[in-house]
């Protein structure tokens, strides 16, 4: 039996079907469907308003839909957490404007982030122990930080705010990352070099990338999902949706 | 592990600050009690109660700073924390008046007596044992800040909203206090105090030892306050402050980590308020006013909050201050107040403590700052050029 | 039964002397110089039952206590203070009678019952007088102490009565006494749906007493009447407590209206906001003072006038403390708070320096002064002014921010900062002027609360909480949440007060306020939104 369970991998890590929520008569969602495999990259397009950040508020708990199913790992309902539960499941999130501890060093930021108990007293009297320093300093390297270790945060230039908060991300240890926007403002330099980043991390995992750079898009070179208007517009590679005259209409104008 | 949190907690300025706490522990009492009155080193009695005071509104300081300046959460409603851990004390000193009252009513206090009450309410029961009065100390505050705190947390109360529903709490306790049937001696409060453990409050030797304790207690409560703030929850805690939202998608539980810290910074200001009553030989309903809780916040302001020892300094100088100007110029001390308080947001936002400590890490910062600025530069640069490209 | 009996007696009494009192009540009057208190109420009902209006000035003078006897001759005057003398007046004719010195004369003494019988004599009197005001008091006089020796001359006056508003109220004094009289069943069953049919306490109290000497075959047509006035009662109660709540509930509008502004819509915390109510309450004193002294004909119209110079004021400090210290923390609510505070410290103190740290007297002019009744409900002009004032107040100020320009401008400042700056809107321009605004609107409140309020130094501090959770409980930046949300704490105060006391009522209302912001914590009226990243 516990062979069994432990063979059968979920056939989707997060699974939306027919998510709606409005606010004060605007529909943000409607009827939204949405299925992430496990260890797949997905990028997600979609005009201002077509609900991709309202979509993430809704899989990380900070909404609730007001109908509609929110599965992980196809068991667990997202809609009965909170954002701390769903944190711990291992979703975590990048927001759009970067939110790191700007009055904490790097170090610190990572040490905060790492995936340990979480509780008053475990934090009360948490000793750093040689295994948390070496995963420290390995993400740092990842997220090419290691000479700012000791800066405060606040210090970092803007794209060098969005790899630190990246990097908290991993040190979460998630098994679906969702990133949004995660080089707006970046120099073009930034924005390549996040890009091999997002691939290297999806290797281990599940990220959901939302993008308004369609360079950024081809240079990830994954599935595509485009939202308009709250709900699923069209669904496919780069080309495939980039040629619908739907998504062209609404979204990338003729 | 404890020993851990209480080696990091001692590091540097707090060591030093403890150092001078159990000093000033040592010889203001020695110079008060050891010295001929006419010496040139005596510290006559009425000062030593006038510096315990300071020091009992210095930990109510440090209890505000470990919520304001390192969680965030403005409480306007510390004083009442204050003076519950103060009407604790009082009930006690009351008890232990005993037979020697007005009316020499050994069983109730006077106040009751001149209300026509029969028996003592259920409330004062176990208040004449001294380790329950103590207990209830720290009890008392911590189950309202506890209860206050797992309501507000938990439905996100935040910023603003937060401070103006705790001056609303300590406003109701206000106008609960003055009702004479609340059994807390309404308008008048609890006075007239004879004897805490069998020692006379006026003695000389209690008030020495009051103010000993003032200052030990203060010196623990610094401990801990830095323990706490230097731990991985510390840093959580500021974290809290500057970005709740991304602590909380870290997968920490938020409520829990405000309410942990609330309900310890309530108990702390409760034992200042418990020193202060022996020492000041009154408690009454004005404790609670709205008013006190924000003057609270300047002393914590003007010394510099999310520094631990910003706020103890901060405290004692503005009542030193106010001593002195309500003695010299009794008009202008609200002039003083309020310029005190506009002046220190306007222009010393860090506070005292701060402002140091930020000119001191400025100087090593420049360094790394202007190294920093030259690789953005660079960066800036190749960015140029290959753009031109 | 023996009121009854005595009132009889009396009666008796009456019919005997009845030819002597008719020719000749200045005999009687001459005669209570002599009597002692059980044989001055018998010559009260004969001079009662003389219907002769012209003893009405003695027996008034009688019950001031400005009725003498001359010691020399028995003589009884109504009498005057004249200097170190009383001046003496003929209790009749109302001549002047020289004057005495006070040795020479004996104030005729009285007591409660000898007041009761008298009330009861002047009413019966005066129910025959010319002048329609008197008598109508005459009727009320007999309502409230009605006796039956006094039956007749009511059912006499009520003959000749034309008015008929004396008229209903003459039937009902009848009713009233045909209940403590003799008169047969059916007549007091009537009487009793009568006074049934007046309502109030007063009704009710007039049955509670003749009951007792009531036929008891009455008793469930007292009962039924009681019970009748009872439940109407209950239901003017419960008006005049909406009224009241109404009434407090305007008052929290008045003091949290300009905070709405402030805080609701720039997201200020104005600490100092009590302190402009204070300064606009002294505002109108100030106005009144020079009234006072320069022009005393205009007193009726201070407040008119002190209106635009409390918001003249008020606004101008407004404006100073935005350009001198807000305009540097914004975005920097919890500094605001504390700097604000201080300002309020200053402006106290500065109050008090001026002033002095006692209360100033505010006067009422006339139109704000008394009441009147509404059904059971009895209403003051000034709680009607200021009810009227606040929500046109309200009004005027939800027409400034959806019609104006400037009220489009100031919630394009707030809604987009940028935006509105990029579009040419001077950003700074409208702060200052809606601070400034939302501090004017404060002073104008000071002005309607020094109508009701002890006007000190402290009037401010007194406010600033409960206008901070009439805005908090309404929804922040929503006028309307500000209004239904003083309404509805003002109802619920005054709901509270009966049941547990005013205090107690206020500390409740608190603490389900601050219960209630645990339930929504962005108040009654709060906008929904997608949720704003921190």
């Amino acid at each position: 039996m516990s062979q069994l369970v432990s063979e059968t991998r979920p056939a989707s890590l997060l699974y939306l079907d027919g998510v709606s929520v409005s606010f004060d008569g605007f529909k943000a969602l409607n009827s939204l469907s949405f299925v992430v495999e496990p260890g797949e990259l997905r990028a997600i397009i979609g005009p201002n308003g077509a609900g991709k950040t309202t979509m993430m508020d809704i899989i990380t708990g900070k909404t609730r839909p007001d109908s509609g199913t929110v599965l992980f790992e196809d068991t667990i309902d997202l809609t009965r957490k909170d954002e701390a539960d769903i944190a711990q499941l291992g979703i975590g999130r990048k927001f759009q404007k970067p939110t790191v501890f700007e009055s904490h060093t790097v170090w610190d930021n990572l040490e905060l982030a790492l995936n340990r108990k979480r509780g008053v007293f475990a934090t009360l009297f948490y000793r750093l122990t040689p295994q948390d320093k070496a995963r420290i300093d390995e993400i740092l390297t990842t997220i090419r930080l290691t000479h700012r270790r000791d800066e405060l945060a606040a210090n970092l230039s803007h794209g060098q705010k969005q790899w630190l908060e990246i990097g908290m991300l991993l040190a979460q240890e998630p098994k679906l990352l969702l990133v949004d926007e995660p080089v707006a403002g970046m120099t073009d330099a930034e924005t390549a070099e996040t890009a091999i980043l997002l691939r290297e991390i999806a290797k281990t995992r599940s990220v959901v990338v939302v993008e308004h750079d369609m360079g950024f898009i081809r240079d990830l070179g994954v599935k595509v999902t485009c939202l308009a208007e709250g709900s699923v517009l069209a669904e496919g590679s780069i080309d495939f949706v980039s040629s619908d005259p739907k998504v062209i209409e609404n979204y990338l104008g003729r | 592990m404890i020993s851990s949190f209480f080696l990091r907690a001692l590091e540097g300025r707090i060591l030093a600050a403890v150092a001078v706490l159990l000093a000033v522990a040592l010889l203001v009492p020695a110079a008060n009690l050891l010295t001929a009155p006419d010496s040139a080193l005596h510290i006559p009695t009425y000062a030593v109660s006038l510096m315990g005071k300071y020091l009992c509104y210095a930990l109510l300081a440090l209890a505000l700073d470990l919520v304001w300046g390192y969680c965030g959460i403005l409480s306007l409603g510390h004083g009442a924390f204050f003076a519950l851990g103060g009407y604790a004390m009082g009930m006690y000193l009351m008890r232990q008046i005993g037979s020697r009252g007005v009316y020499g009513n050994p069983d109730l206090p006077d106040f009751m007596v001149f209300l026509n009450w029969k028996e003592l309410p259920w409330f004062w029961h176990g208040m004449d044992m001294f380790w329950f009065a103590v207990l209830m100390v720290l009890v008392v505050p911590g189950l309202l800040a506890f209860i206050f705190g797992w309501f507000a947390f938990r439905s996100r109360v935040n910023g603003v909203y937060l401070s103006i529903i705790t001056q609303a709490m300590t406003y109701a306790l206000l106008l609960a206090f003055f009702r004479n049937d609340m059994g807390f001696g309404g308008n008048n409060g609890l006075t007239d105090y004879k004897e805490i453990l069998g020692f006379s409050v006026q003695a000389d030797g209690t008030r020495a030892v009051l103010f000993a304790l003032s200052a030990i207690m203060l010196s623990l409560c610094l401990v801990i306050s830095s323990g706490i703030v230097r731990s991985k929850f510390g840093k959580v805690l500021v974290g809290v402050r500057d970005a709740e939202s991304r602590v909380r998608f870290l997968g920490f539980r938020v409520e829990n980590i405000k309410l942990f810290t609330f309900v310890v910074s309530a108990m702390m200001a409760g034992i200042a308020g418990a020193l202060f009553v022996p020492q000041v030989g009154i408690i009454n309903p004005g404790e609670f006013a709205p008013a006190n809780s924000i003057e609270v916040v300047v002393w914590t302001a003007v010394g510099g909050r999310g520094t631990l020892i910003g706020p103890i300094i901060g405290a004692i100088l503005v009542n030193g201050g106010k001593s002195f100007f309500t003695g010299a110029f009794p008009e202008a001390w609200l002039y003083a107040l309020g310029a005190l308080f506009i002046g220190v947001t306007l222009f010393l936002p860090k506070g005292i403590v701060g402002t140091i400590q930020h000119r001191f890490a400025g100087r090593r910062a420049a360094k790394a700052a202007d190294e920093a600025e030259k690789s953005a530069a660079d960066t800036a640069v190749a960015n140029q050029i290959q753009a031109a490209e | 039964m023996l009121r009854f009996f005595l009132s009889i007696l009396l009666m008796i009494l009456a019919l005997a002397t009845q030819s002597v009192a008719q020719s000749d009540p200045k005999a009687l009057i001459d005669a209570l110089g002599k009597a002692d208190f059980k044989q001055a109420e018998d010559l009260l009902g004969q001079i009662a039952a003389s219907a002769d209006p012209r003893v009405v000035p003695a027996l008034e003078a009688f019950n001031d206590g400005d009725l003498y006897v001359r010691k020399s001759d028995g003589a009884v005057f109504i009498t005057r203070a004249s200097g170190a003398n009383l001046a003496l007046i003929d209790p009749l004719s109302g001549a002047a009678a020289g004057e005495a010195p006070k040795g020479a004369m004996t104030k005729l003494k009285i007591n409660n019952s000898l007041r009761r019988v008298l009330r009861s004599a002047l009413g019966g009197l005066t129910l025959l007088s010319p002048d329609r005001n008197v008598r109508l008091s005459a009727a009320d006089a007999v309502l409230r102490s009605p006796s039956a020796e006094n039956l007749e001359l009511v059912e006499a006056a009520l003959a000749k009565e034309t008015d008929r508003e004396v008229k209903a109220r003459m039937e009902e004094a009848r009713a009233a006494s045909v209940l403590s009289s003799d008169r047969p069943v059916d007549q007091k069953r009537a009487a009793i749906e009568t006074i049934g049919s007046i309502g109030g306490r007063d009704a009710i109290s007039i049955l509670m007493s003749a009951s007792a000497s009531l036929d008891a075959s009455l008793k469930p047509d007292v009962d039924r009447a009681i019970s009748k006035i009872q439940s109407s009662l209950a239901f003017w109660d419960l008006g005049q407590n909406v009224w009241y709540g109404i009434s407090l509930g305007s008052v929290l509008l008045l003091a949290a209206i300009g905070l709405a502004i402030t805080f609701g819509v720039m997201g200020i915390i104005n600490m100092a906001h009590g302190e402009m109510v204070m300064i606009g309450a002294y505002a109108t004193f100030m106005v009144q003072e020079v009234i006072r002294t320069s022009a005393p004909q205009l007193f009726d119209w201070s407040l008119a006038i002190a209106v635009p110079v409390a918001f003249l004021v008020t606004g101008a400090i407004g404006l100073v403390i935005e350009r001198g210290v807000i305009r540097f923390l914004y975005g920097r609510p919890l500094e605001t708070l504390l700097a604000t505070w201080g300002v309020s410290l200053i402006l106290q103190q500065t109050v008090r320096s001026i002033f002095g740290p006692t209360n100033r007297e505010v006067g009422n002019p006339s139109w704000m002064s008394g009441s009147f009744a509404l059904g059971g409900l009895s209403i003051t002009w000034n709680r009607l002014w200021i009810v009227a004032f606040s929500l046109s107040i309200f009004f005027g100020l939800l027409i400034l921010m959806k019609r104006s320009a400037f009220g489009l401008q100031m919630r394009a400042v707030t809604q987009n900062r940028r935006m509105a700056s990029s579009m040419g809107i001077r950003t700074a321009w409208v702060d200052a002027f809606t601070f400034a605004l939302g501090s004017g609107i404060a002073g104008i409140a000071g002005v309607a609360l020094s109508q009701i309020d002890n006007v000190s130094p402290n009037l401010g501090q007194s406010y600033i909480i409960d206008s901070f959770m009439v805005v908090v409980f309404g929804g922040v930046g929503n006028l309307w949440g500000t209004l239904v949300g003083a309404l509805s704490l003002g109802v619920l105060n005054k709901f509270l007060e009966p049941s547990v006391g005013a205090v107690l009522g206020k500390i409740l209302v608190l603490v389900l306020i601050i219960l209630f912001i645990q339930k929504r914590p962005r108040g009654l009226f709060a906008l929904k939104g997608r949720a704003i990243e921190a």
